[in-house]
C-alpha cells in the first residue's frame, strides 16, 4: 500500500473527471465518513495495493498499516486498477461513488434493465430519460426508474442525437454494470 | 594581370615624392588600387559571358601566378627495420607475378590470399620425418606455425608505425587502434590522460563486480564507496505524522488545479448559451414590436380585443 504519485493521480483523477466534472473536487475534498467514533477521520485519500486505486478514510488507512502488505485484500473502496500497460481503468465497486456525484446520467426502462446487467450496451429503445448536454464521448452513470445506480459506460451519441436516432441505435457503451458481481466474482 | 586568381599588380608605379603624412599616402594608395580594381572589372566584363537568371556568369581563366603551399611537405617516412637490413645487405626490390604456377595441382594460382600457391588445404599427406616426435599433428603444427609468423609480422608492423609517428612522419588519421597507443601526426602530443571521473567510474564498476556487490570488501585508506548514477523511486509516506506536512494533500490539489483550469471551457455548455441567447433576443424582438404597434396604430388594439373577446364568448 503506497499513495500513488503524480503521474498516477493525474490518470485516475482524469478518468474521474470524465464521470464526475467539477464534482471531483468535491468528491476529493469532502470529509470522510469512516472509522471508528470519537477518532478525526480526516479526508479521504488514494492509495494504491497490488495495482488497484482504493479510496478510503486517513483513519482507515491508518488503521490498515498494522495488517502486513501480502495479507491486506482490500480497504475502503476499491475506485479501480492499473493495468499492466499503466493505464487507469474503473472497475464497478466505483459505481456508488460515481452515481452521487454523477454529472451525466441515463435513465432505463424497466424492460431494459435485465439486458444491461447482463452486459450489453443501452439501446434508444431501452432508453426512459437521459441529462441534457451529453455529448458523445462523455462518461454516463446508468439508472433504473427508481434511481438505483445499474452501471456506467461512454455515451456513444449527443442527447440530440438520441432523440433522432433508430431503436435499435447504441446510445451508451458499456464499462461496467452491476452484474459484473455476479459475472466476474473471482476478478474483483 | 592575373585574371584567374582576380589580382592585378602594377610593378612600375613609384610615388613621385612619398607623401609626408600617413593620410596622404592611405589615399595615394587606394587611388593606385582603385584603378587597378577597375582594370579587373574591365578585363572580367570583356570575357564571353553566359546569361543567368541571376546576371551574366563569366569562367574564369587558369591562374598564372603560382602560390606557395599552405602547408609544410611531409615528411618522409623512417626506412623501417627490413629497408635497413636489405640497404645493408645489398638486397634489391623486385616486382613478382601475381599468378603462380601450382605444380601439385597444376593450374595457375594467385600468389597470396584466397585460393592461393601451397596452401596448407590443399596438402592431403605430409612425409614423415626422422625429427618428428610421435603422437604430434603435423598439420595442426603447420597451422600453429603460420599463425606465430602472422602475429610477429603484426608486431613488427606496429613497431614500425610506432617508429614512424616519433618522427612525426605519419598523417594524423593512422591511429593505431591494436595497440591502445594513440600515434598523431604531430610530435609534442601526448596521449589522453583519463580523466578523475572516468577512472571514478571504472574504480566503482570493479569495486562493486563482487558476489556481495563489494559490501564486504577491504578498502583503501580514502576509497570511497562508489556513487549510485540511478534513480531511485521516491514515494510519500504512507501516513503522514502528525508534524508533517501535507505534502500528499498539495499534490492533490496540485493536480486538481491543473485538471480543472484544463477543462475549465468545459463548464461553458456553447450549445445552451447559444439557444439561451437567441431566445432572450426573440422577445425582445416580440416586445419592440408589440410597443411599435400600440404607439402607431392605438386604435387597431381595442378592435382586436374585442374581437378576441367576443370570439371567446361565442364558444
Amino acid at each position: 500500500m503506497r499513495p500513488l504519485d503524480e503521474k498516477e493521480t493525474a490518470a485516475v483523477f482524469e478518468k474521474l473527471f470524465k464521470f464526475t466534472g467539477p464534482n471531483l473536487k468535491v468528491m476529493v475534498e469532502r470529509p470522510a465518513v469512516e472509522g471508528p467514533a470519537g477518532d478525526d477521520p480526516g479526508r479521504y485519500c488514494l492509495r494504491l495495493h497490488k495495482n488497484r486505486v482504493y479510496y478510503a478514510s486517513e483513519s482507515l488507512v491508518r488503521r490498515a498499516t498494522n495488517v502486513a502488505r501480502d495479507r491486506l485484500v482490500s480497504l475502503g473502496t476499491c475506485l479501480g486498477k492499473f493495468t499492466k500497460g499503466g493505464s487507469f481503468r474503473l472497475t464497478v465497486q466505483s459505481l456508488d461513488l460515481l452515481a452521487a456525484h454523477a454529472r451525466r446520467k441515463v435513465w432505463l426502462k424497466p424492460t431494459a434493465e435485465m439486458s444491461f446487467l447482463y452486459g450489453n450496451p443501452v439501446l434508444k429503445s431501452g432508453l426512459a430519460r437521459i441529462t441534457e448536454g451529453v455529448s458523445p464521448g462523455d462518461g454516463v452513470v446508468v439508472f433504473s426508474m427508481s434511481d438505483l445506480p445499474l452501471g456506467f459506460g461512454v455515451a456513444a451519441r449527443s442527447t440530440q442525437d438520441c432523440r433522432k436516432a433508430h431503436a435499435d441505435a447504441i446510445v451508451v457503451n458499456r464499462q461496467a454494470d452491476a452484474g459484473e458481481y455476479l459475472r466476474n466474482e473471482d476478478d474483483l | 594581370m592575373d585574371l584567374g586568381n582576380l589580382m592585378a599588380s602594377d610593378p612600375t608605379h613609384h610615388f613621385e615624392s612619398v607623401p609626408s603624412s600617413r593620410f596622404e599616402l592611405t589615399r595615394a594608395c587606394l587611388e593606385k588600387g582603385t584603378e587597378l580594381v577597375q582594370a579587373i572589372a574591365n578585363a572580367v566584363f570583356a570575357l564571353p559571358s553566359t546569361d543567368d537568371p541571376d546576371g551574366p556568369i563569366v569562367r574564369l581563366p587558369p591562374p598564372t601566378t603560382t602560390l606557395p603551399r599552405e602547408k609544410h611537405l611531409p615528411k618522409p617516412k623512417p626506412p623501417t627495420k627490413w629497408e635497413l637490413f636489405a640497404k645493408m645487405k645489398g638486397i634489391n626490390k623486385h616486382k613478382k607475378d601475381k599468378r603462380v604456377f601450382d605444380e601439385q595441382t597444376g593450374t595457375w594460382k594467385r600468389r597470396h590470399g584466397y585460393d592461393r600457391v601451397n596452401d596448407d588445404k590443399d596438402i592431403p599427406i605430409i612425409e614423415a620425418k626422422l625429427s618428428d616426435e610421435p603422437g604430434e599433428d603435423p598439420f595442426s603444427k603447420r597451422k600453429a606455425e603460420k599463425k606465430q609468423r602472422v602475429e610477429k609480422q603484426e608486431k613488427n608492423r606496429l613497431q614500425n608505425l610506432k617508429q614512424a609517428a616519433k618522427a612525426g612522419a605519419l598523417p594524423s588519421h593512422v591511429q593505431l587502434a591494436a595497440t591502445a597507443l594513440p600515434i598523431t601526426g604531430t610530435l609534442g602530443e601526448a596521449p589522453k590522460k583519463a580523466s578523475k571521473e572516468e577512472l571514478q567510474n571504472v574504480a566503482g564498476m570493479a569495486a562493486t563486480a563482487t558476489a556481495s556487490g563489494g559490501k564486504f570488501d577491504k578498502k583503501l585508506p580514502g576509497e570511497k564507496l562508489a556513487k549510485h548514477a540511478g534513480k531511485y523511486r521516491k514515494f510519500l509516506p504512507v501516513v503522514e505524522g502528525k508534524g508533517m506536512s501535507s505534502q500528499e494533500k498539495q499534490q492533490t490539489a496540485k493536480i486538481l488545479d491543473q485538471l480543472m483550469s484544463k477543462s475549465c471551457h468545459g463548464m461553458l455548455d456553447v450549445n445552451k448559451a447559444v439557444t439561451m441567447f437567441n431566445v432572450k433576443k426573440e422577445k425582445q424582438r416580440k416586445k419592440e414590436k408589440e410597443h411599435k404597434t400600440s404607439s402607431a396604430a392605438s386604435k387597431l388594439k381595442p378592435k382586436k380585443k374585442s374581437l378576441k373577446k367576443s370570439s371567446k364568448k361565442k364558444h
